[in-house]
């Protein structure tokens, strides 16, 4: 299969669909290509293991080589992780924005991003969650906070007639979040994008310094060579793909900087026993921060799910497991994330990527600290018992890196953005250094922690690189 | 024939973890295997955890604790269709 066009964008998720949809609808002949399945939301079920294997990369298996292990679960298919977030809308902070520009020599604060933010908010219909729709699960955590006196609120989503199906993380079944695989992918298609599922793209076709297009493998019923031609490519596989896609192609690699300085969100969460009914499923799972300790790296948000969720999340064992779990309506339960100040790196061995991470001291001082904070929060709010996810007897002040039971979320810094050539795989304009006609739009050229969820910052990125490409 | 949502999930891992986790599994299904992944500290309450996820996601299990999947699709698929959502 040979196709032409204009621009080639490779991922549909945050970064991709964004920059399809408006470099479409600006006119542009565009190819969006996308290595997982388009979803159709008939097949939704809320039953977490099989939307697990349906939804995520690797059925959300994805692990860490590190100390401590980290799971890294990660969307698949059109919308990307979006598909799969809690919806989670922050625009990213002034003081992240004032560092870019200090560190890296990336013009983006001073309130530069604020077209594009206000841009990505209408189009994903982003609004706070109300009390009511936040549900007890929150009430538990939001009490805790208001006693405590720490500065808390309600968080900012893309939804449009969210009922609280309480299965964010599983597919919204009532197409309530407003993901990139039903806002802008549809806009792109709208405005004549052609977009191809289950494309595998091997590499970027360069001929004299310059873009040529991308080649790969379509799957299927039976696998087909791809080839795109395309004068532009924008590339947008995900914070762990890019770079190895980038590495595979020749390209990025000259400062040195490419597959390294990957940041990610390390979390964690405790849970609590409470006298009064809490059905955690019902209502927004992550409708509530806490960011009374936002200044030293820790954020307290809301998860929640249904008994399966919560039953692989229990940091109990046998007996006591079994007896939490028959309490599963009165468990409350609250997150703790981390903005880290370690730094991975994502590698190819036999062909698939490696994930390397260790937690740094000061990451684990964060979780001694956070998790004291999180027992601290639940007690006030009138928990019986609260189940740390630590070993039995550790106390969050001795936890070592093996005792954390840590997922993350995030990753971003992979192919990050640098003024210098030296020290980014990408300039400012999100160009990669030292070839003409190929950009990248995903998380790896954030170029550090944001100590917020970085979707909205993803896409105003990506829209801003559409614009300004647009206008070239 | 639906494939059971567990297995699905198994299968989808990439291989080393397939492999370990089924025989995690195995080990954690039958009494002297748990026993023994019991004194194994992280392994045995990842096994744990696993073994978990398989026995709270069955419906009937579930609906007792207050949670029926297939209610809250359906509501979904209702909205879906009555407001011409995507």
């Amino acid at each position: 299969m040979r196709l032409s066009a204009d621009v080639c964008v490779v991922g549909a998720g945050a970064g991709g669909a964004v920059v399809a949809a408006e470099l479409a609808e600006g006119g542009a002949d565009v190819v969006l290509l996308d290595r997982g399945p388009r979803h159709n939301p008939d097949d939704l079920t809320a039953r977490p293991p099989e939307m697990l294997a349906r939804l995520y990369r690797d059925g959300g298996q994805t692990v860490t080589l590190g100390s401590p292990p980290v799971g890294l679960p990660l969307g698949s298919g059109l919308g990307g992780t979006t598909l799969v977030n809690s919806g989670t809308c922050f625009r990213t902070p002034p003081a992240v924005l004032a560092r870019w520009a200090r560190e890296h020599g990336l013009e983006l604060d001073g309130g530069v991003l604020d077209p594009c933010f206000e841009r990505v908010e209408r189009a994903l219909s982003v609004g706070p969650v109300t009390p009511e729709l936040a549900g007890r699960n929150a009430e538990v955590a939001r009490r805790g906070a208001a006693a405590l006196g720490w500065s808390h609120g309600y968080i900012a989503r893309n939804a449009r007639g969210c009922v609280g199906s309480g299965v964010c993380a599983y597919g919204c079944p009532a197409s309530a979040k407003q993901h990139v695989g039903i806002t802008y992918v549809p806009r792109a298609e709208a405005a004549g994008a052609r977009v191809l599922t289950g494309a595998a793209v091997e590499r970027i076709a360069v001929a004299g310094g310059r873009a040529r297009g991308v080649e790969g493998l379509r799957t299927g019923r039976r696998r087909v060579a791809l080839a795109i031609d395309a004068p532009l490519v924008v590339v947008a596989a995900g914070t762990v793909e890019t770079p190895l896609l980038l590495a595979r192609s020749g390209l990025g690699a000259a400062s040195g900087q490419l597959g390294r300085n990957l940041s990610l969100h390390p979390a964690t969460a405790a849970f609590a026993r409470m006298d009064e009914v809490v059905d955690m499923a019902r209502g927004v799972p992550q409708s509530l921060y806490v960011d009374e300790f936002a200044a030293d790296g820790i954020m307290l948000e809301g998860i929640a799910g249904p008994p399966a969720h919560a039953a692989l999340a229990l940091p109990l064992t046998g007996a006591a497991h079994a007896e939490a779990m028959a309490d599963y309506r009165r468990l409350a339960q609250f997150g703790l994330m981390v903005s880290d100040s370690s730094r991975g790196s994502v590698r190819s061995v036999a062909g698939r990527p490696l994930v390397r991470y260790d937690l740094c001291d000061a990451d684990l001082a964060r979780f001694r600290t956070g998790l004291a904070r999180l027992r601290e929060l639940f007690e006030t709010a009138g928990a019986r018992a609260v189940h740390l996810p630590l070993p039995a007897g550790v106390e969050p002040r001795r936890a070592r890196r093996r005792d954390l039971k840590l997922m993350a979320f995030h990753p971003l810094g992979t192919a990050r953005a640098d003024a210098s050539a030296e020290r980014g795989v990408v300039d400012g304009d999100l160009a990669v250094h030292g070839v003409d006609g190929v950009h990248v739009a995903d998380g790896s050229v954030v170029p550090s922690s944001l100590g917020v969820n970085p979707q909205i910052t993803i896409m105003a990125l990506a829209t801003r690189l559409a614009l300004g490409l647009l206008a070239t | 024939m639906r494939a059971d949502p567990f297995e699905s999930w198994l299968a989808a891992g990439p291989a080393p973890a397939r492999w370990g986790m089924r025989a995690l599994v195995a080990l954690a299904t039958r009494p002297r295997g748990a026993a023994l992944l019991r004194r194994l500290g992280p392994v045995g309450q990842l096994s744990g955890s696993v073994v978990a996820l398989r026995r709270y996601d069955r419906p009937e299990v579930a609906r007792r604790l207050g949670f029926d999947a297939a209610a809250v699709v359906a509501r979904g698929r209702a909205l879906r269709r009555a407001e011409g959502r995507p």
